[in-house]
């Protein structure tokens, strides 16, 4: 019993990172059509800099200096790269954001060397919380309630201003809102760069969780893309479920069998794409013309 | 008031434009122009250039030669956010409602986009009763009277120098049919300059100020509503099965 | 016209030339591996990283036979790779310890992996772009996983090590490939003794692989794979299975990608479980990308240079991965083409040679190639095609609804109704481009509703679009002999190393439809470059030439000028005069002037079927088309 519950919550911890990537990847994919295998590389490079400015200004600082960092790399990664491949085939995204994510990965290698990192726990959250039968580390549920709340001020975002409804028009008619004289422009800059700043920020409150090397990105990044097909590609609120799902159902396998719990995930991913290629709670594409 | 027996300020031109799909001629010298306040029918049958020409005056395509110009200013090379912002809404023929939205959030978005508020929200409530009933649901909850509505809403709620009206009754039941005809009248009312494109002649001719005949990506004729109401030879030629 | 028969030794000559051209590639590609070894040691490299370099080339230019040519992004290729390291590894290892034999164990290596790629092939292939990627990847890391796991098979995380090392037996002679050739001082190009033998057979199997692949897509299959790429849609209207053809690409990449995973192993002696990662898949894109993906012998540039500039830098800086990385982003923004690509620029894409020649006199009018394959015209009892309360639902609106249709063989048909009628939509019901949502279709008295278009097509049932739906990048003639090829081979086969100009029929076949749209004067023009008109009769033509019983054309005069809506206007009257042909049109002129019948579609049903004298005076088509009003208040105003 003890153990069922540890693994559900750590499938919960593990699952809501998932979902933190997951719902980058799913809004810019509403609202630009774009593939990005770069979205990795935010959650790397928000760890890293939230690592070195921790070790400086403390850890709190390093959680906001992160997220800040991340958000304007990417804004100029858009300005001056993806930009131009918004119209291209999805082909040529995948190539040219995973040639990014490659660029970040080894930049990173280059700075801080290959070897694993990891940021101590702060002292004011280690410890642990008594949970019915078993002790549950304090950051750990820390970390998951303010992911939770995350994602709900990213859904606040999106549901209750103007630049969400724009957004969320956007992902429909993106011709209707310019004739409306919305600026899509910019609407999808501000998603692209909100999308990132998550990864950046989940990626620098869970280096005390899961140690971090230049590879993480791609590490998180494959399951992510696991996650928003599950979920549904462009589907907010799939992604979330898929995230919760995946953790969870890797987590829980790990207890039962073991070996087959890095498995199982893809095969998860083979069988909603042959059965329900739109995902768990994606759409039947809309299809449009112009 | 005699500035009301002199002609109109020009509101819109359209002069000579050239408009192309990829390498298929659709617009071949077209020209039309729209004084301030007044209401313009623009006829013609399926596929010969009318919607073409909308998309050209709001920048959705863009003319390889010609000129459109709104009180003067030039709008060819302008991208559709700021032809927008310039004051022309076009209502599209497929109404183009957010399907994900709801009706209230519909209305919210075109004033959230607007450069400059047009109708209030009480006024569009007053004209469009049937809205305000609907304002929970989603955009692909409702009628398609009703998107009609929500569409022309939309353009109404912002600050509109010329309104485009792509088909506005192409496809709704002939009840549906006479109540947008009230509301295009309505807007007459308001004074509001309007493009009406129709292959609906009843509605068009009914308010219309002036017509303009398309076909084959050419303008063929330019005259009164009665010129075509009594001309048969005219309608045959160009209007009718 | 150039319709002169040609005599046999012409064609002879020209099969001659062609195996002229291939032998002096393969001298050619022989000459450039015999002095790369020795090329590569002055700027520091050596003779094991040349064989390596050959190794991997083979799957990069599998993967380059699914990226450019089949237009599939797979990023699973590393299971292939190291799946057939793997087997071979294994074979050896468990199945012949004490009488290795590297032909049974390569062999057996791809044997496997083509039947993985066939099966993992078989559930991906349905799927496009970023989906298909992303499948591909899963599997491929499904298939890591499982290795890694399978540790008494596979020693987990660290690999296999010593696997022994394999005689080659050849003929009376049992090679040893680890043999070194005889030692030659050759200066400044280092010694021929540093070369082994595995570089040798590296090298052949190189050359082997890149006729093979030469052959492959030059030839019939390759035609048709590259044929799809360009306009899936139409290849699947004209009758090809386009999830078969992407298959057979995958299954034939997969085993080459194994060969060389295989190869690789053994050439080690050691295989990893990296050799199945990720990484190792990115890898391939990066290698094919950078070298480009327009020409048989890029990848194999690309993996050279990023493989040595790899073991150069590596040494020199900790920064390789990077350059290496920008270099790919380099090259995707600014050379799309690839390097070698780019230096190649004034030759055309998958340059194609097409042998104009026409097997077959000309006859005279009707023409019996062009005429249905069987199937008497003009009148009769039964229907040829004909539907009952057939309905489409797009979600909950009803786009057709209720449609009772019904033409006679021979008839000219015209289907007519304002904007949003569901014209369209009843025409991709009765191709079969969208499925039904209620009620049947009957053609030739069969129930065909559940067939698939391309299947549909082969049954006599074929469609030009209302935007011109064409090859653009290939020529006229091009364009309508793969209609004709699709007619002749059927939805597929599997000639890998046939060209289509052995096929008869075909060449014949699409000088007719050329013939009958009045293209034959732009034949070697690029369909892409052709004038509105032009492409929208080629559509037409191509429909022509898969030999159909019912022609189905959507708005054949749209966009055209006067002139030519009249002259294509004439072409459409005399086709109807051989087979039968419904058109969907706004030309009102055309379609009173052409027509036998007309039916009008409004809101999604059928409003009225009549002459067009009766059409023209129905009260409520009138209606229909003014909106809900009569004449009558027309005219009161």
């Amino acid at each position: 019993m003890e153990a069922l519950i540890d693994a559900l919550l750590n499938g919960l911890v593990q699952g809501l990172i998932y979902v933190a990537i997951a719902v980058g990847l799913t809004i810019v994919f509403g609202t630009l059509r774009l593939v990005n295998f770069a979205h990795g590389a935010f959650y790397a490079v928000g760890a890293y800099t939230g690592l070195v400015v921790a070790e400086h200004y403390g850890f709190v600082t390093g959680l906001i200096a992160a997220p800040i960092a991340v958000a304007l790399f990417a804004i100029v990664l858009d300005r001056v790269v993806l930009r131009y491949f918004y119209d291209k085939t999805p082909t040529a995204q995948i190539l040219v954001t995973f040639g990014i994510a490659l660029v970040v990965e080894e930049t990173l290698r280059l700075i801080f060397g290959g070897t694993t990192q990891q940021y101590p726990t702060p002292a004011f959250l280690q410890g642990a919380v008594q949970l019915g039968p078993i002790a549950y580390p304090a950051y750990r549920l820390l970390f998951a309630v303010g992911v939770l709340i995350l994602i709900g001020l990213v859904w606040l975002f999106l549901i209750r201003t103007d630049y969400g409804l724009i957004v969320r028009a956007g992902t429909r008619d993106r011709i209707m809102v310019q004739l409306l004289g919305g600026n899509i422009r910019q609407a999808s800059t501000i998603v692209f760069a909100l999308g990132a700043a998550v990864a950046g920020l989940v990626g620098a409150a869970a280096s005390p969780i899961y140690s971090i090397d230049p590879g993480t990105g791609f590490e998180f990044l494959v399951p992510s893309f696991v996650v928003v097909v599950v979920g549904g590609l462009g589907s907010f609120w799939g992604a979330v479920l898929g995230g919760l799902l995946i953790g969870e159902l890797y987590s829980i396998t790990t207890l039962v069998y073991a070996p087959a719990a890095n498995v199982i995930i893809y095969v998860c991913m083979a069988l909603v794409l042959l059965f329900r290629p739109q995902g768990l709670l994606g759409e039947s594409e809309v299809i449009r013309q112009s | 008031m005699t500035a009301a027996a002199l002609a109109p300020a020009t509101r819109l031109r359209v002069e000579a434009i050239n408009t192309y799909y990829g390498d298929s001629h659709i617009l071949r010298d077209v020209s039309l122009e729209i004084g301030a306040g007044e209401t313009v029918a623009l006829l013609g049958r399926n596929g010969v250039g009318k919607t073409t020409t909308l998309k050209s005056i709001v920048g959705w395509l863009r003319p390889r030669t010609g000129s459109v110009t709104l009180d003067g200013r030039e709008l060819v090379g302008c991208d559709m956010m700021t032809i927008a912002r310039a004051g022309v809404a076009l209502v599209p023929e497929e109404r183009r409602i957010f399907t994900n939205l709801t009706v209230a959030e519909n209305l919210k978005l075109a004033q959230v986009t607007a450069r400059a508020p047009g109708w209030t929200l009480d006024h569009v409530y007053e004209k469009f009763p049937r809205l305000r009933e609907r304002l929970g649901n989603k955009g692909d909850e409702i009628s398609g009277g009703e998107k009609q509505m929500l569409s022309i809403a939309r353009a109404l709620l912002q600050d509109v120098k010329v309104l485009l009206l792509d088909e506005p009754t192409e496809g709704l039941a002939p009840l549906i049919v006479r109540e947008v005809e009230s509301v295009i009248r309505e807007i007459k009312a308001a004074g509001i300059t309007t493009l009406l494109v129709e292959q609906n002649l009843y509605s068009a001719l009914a308010v219309a100020d002036r017509c303009y005949i398309i076909d084959q990506g050419e303008i063929k004729f330019e005259g009164t509503p009665e010129q075509v109401r009594s001309d048969e030879e005219l309608r045959r030629r160009y209007l009718h099965v | 016209m150039t319709t002169a028969s040609v005599p046999a030794e012409s064609a002879n000559a020209a099969r001659r030339s062609l195996i002229a051209s291939d032998l002096r590639f393969v001298l050619l590609a022989a000459l450039g591996l015999a002095l790369f070894p020795l090329l590569l040691h002055p700027i520091g490299g050596y003779a094991g990283l040349a064989t390596q370099i050959l190794i991997v080339s083979v799957a990069s230019i599998a993967f380059n036979l699914l990226l450019g040519y089949a237009g599939m992004l797979s990023y699973g290729q590393a299971m292939f790779y190291g799946g057939g390291g793997y087997v071979a590894a294994i074979l050896l290892l468990r199945a012949m310890p004490q009488h290795p034999n590297l032909w049974l164990a390569v062999l057996g290596a791809t044997l496997v992996t083509a039947i993985l790629a066939l099966l993992v092939g078989a559930v991906t292939v349905r799927l496009y772009g970023i989906y298909f990627a992303l499948l591909t990847l899963a599997f491929a890391q499904m298939v890591f996983f499982i290795v890694e796991q399978a540790k008494d098979w596979t020693n987990g995380d660290d690999g296999l090590q010593s696997i022994p090392n394999a005689v080659l037996p050849f003929g009376p002679w049992n090679l040893d490939l680890t043999q070194s050739l005889p030692s030659i001082d050759l200066g400044i190009f280092g010694n021929l003794g540093d070369i082994k033998l595995w570089y040798v057979f590296a090298a052949i199997v190189l050359i082997a692989v890149l006729l093979f692949t030469r052959l492959l897509t030059r030839s019939q299959f390759g035609e048709v794979l590259t044929a799809i790429r360009e306009n899936e849609e139409r290849s699947v209207m004209v009758g090809f299975s386009a999830p078969l053809y992407r298959l057979a690409a995958f299954g034939i990449a997969g085993a080459l990608t194994g060969l060389a995973g295989a190869l690789r192993a053994c050439y080690d002696g050691t295989v990893a479980v990296e050799s199945l990662s990720i990484e190792r898949s990115g890898q391939f894109v990066v290698y094919t990308v950078v070298g480009g993906v327009q020409t048989l012998v890029s990848p194999v540039v690309g993996t050279a240079l990023i493989m040595y500039l790899e073991n150069v830098l590596s040494g020199k800086t900790t920064a390789w991965r990077l350059i290496e990385g920008l270099i790919f982003v380099a090259v995707i923004v600014f050379l799309p083409r690839g390097v070698l690509g780019t230096l190649l620029k004034q030759r055309e894409k998958n340059p194609r040679s097409i042998f104009v020649r026409s097997l077959r006199p000309r006859t005279e009018e009707p023409d019996p190639l062009l005429k249905p394959v069987a199937e008497g015209h003009r009148a009769g009892p039964m229907s040829i095609i004909e539907t009952f309360k057939l309905g489409k639902l797009f979600g909950r609106f009803a786009a057709n609804h209720d449609i009772d249709f019904r033409v006679d063989p021979g008839e000219l048909r015209a289907v007519i109704g304002p904007n949003g009628a569901g014209k369209t939509t009843f025409f991709n019901l009765l191709s079969g481009t969208i499925a039904p949502s209620t009620g049947t279709i009957n053609y030739k008295g069969r129930d065909v509703s559940r067939v698939s278009g391309t299947n549909r097509v082969h049954l006599g049932i074929a469609k030009a679009f209302q935007t011109a739906s064409l090859y653009p990048d290939q020529t006229v003639r091009q364009n309508c002999r793969l209609a004709a090829l699709a007619r002749v081979q059927g939805p597929f086969a599997l000639q890998v190393l046939r060209r289509s100009t052995r096929l008869d029929d075909v060449d014949a076949l699409a000088e007719r439809a050329m013939d009958r749209l009045e293209l034959t004067g732009v034949a070697e023009v690029r369909a892409g470059d052709l004038s509105h008109g032009d492409k929208k009769r080629l559509d037409i033509a191509i429909a022509l030439a898969t030999q159909p019983q019912i022609l189905l054309l959507d708005e054949p005069v749209a966009g055209m000028s006067k002139d030519e809506a009249r002259k294509t206007e004439g072409l459409i009257r005399r086709l109807s005069t051989e087979m039968t042909v419904l058109v969907i049109e706004h030309d009102m002129e055309m379609v009173m002037g052409i027509s036998d019948t007309i039916t009008v579609l409004h809101q999604g049903t059928v409003l009225a079927t009549g002459t067009p004298a009766e059409i023209r005076d129905n009260q409520a088509v009138q209606e229909a088309y003014l909106g809900g009003h009569t004449e009558a208040e027309l005219a009161s105003g």
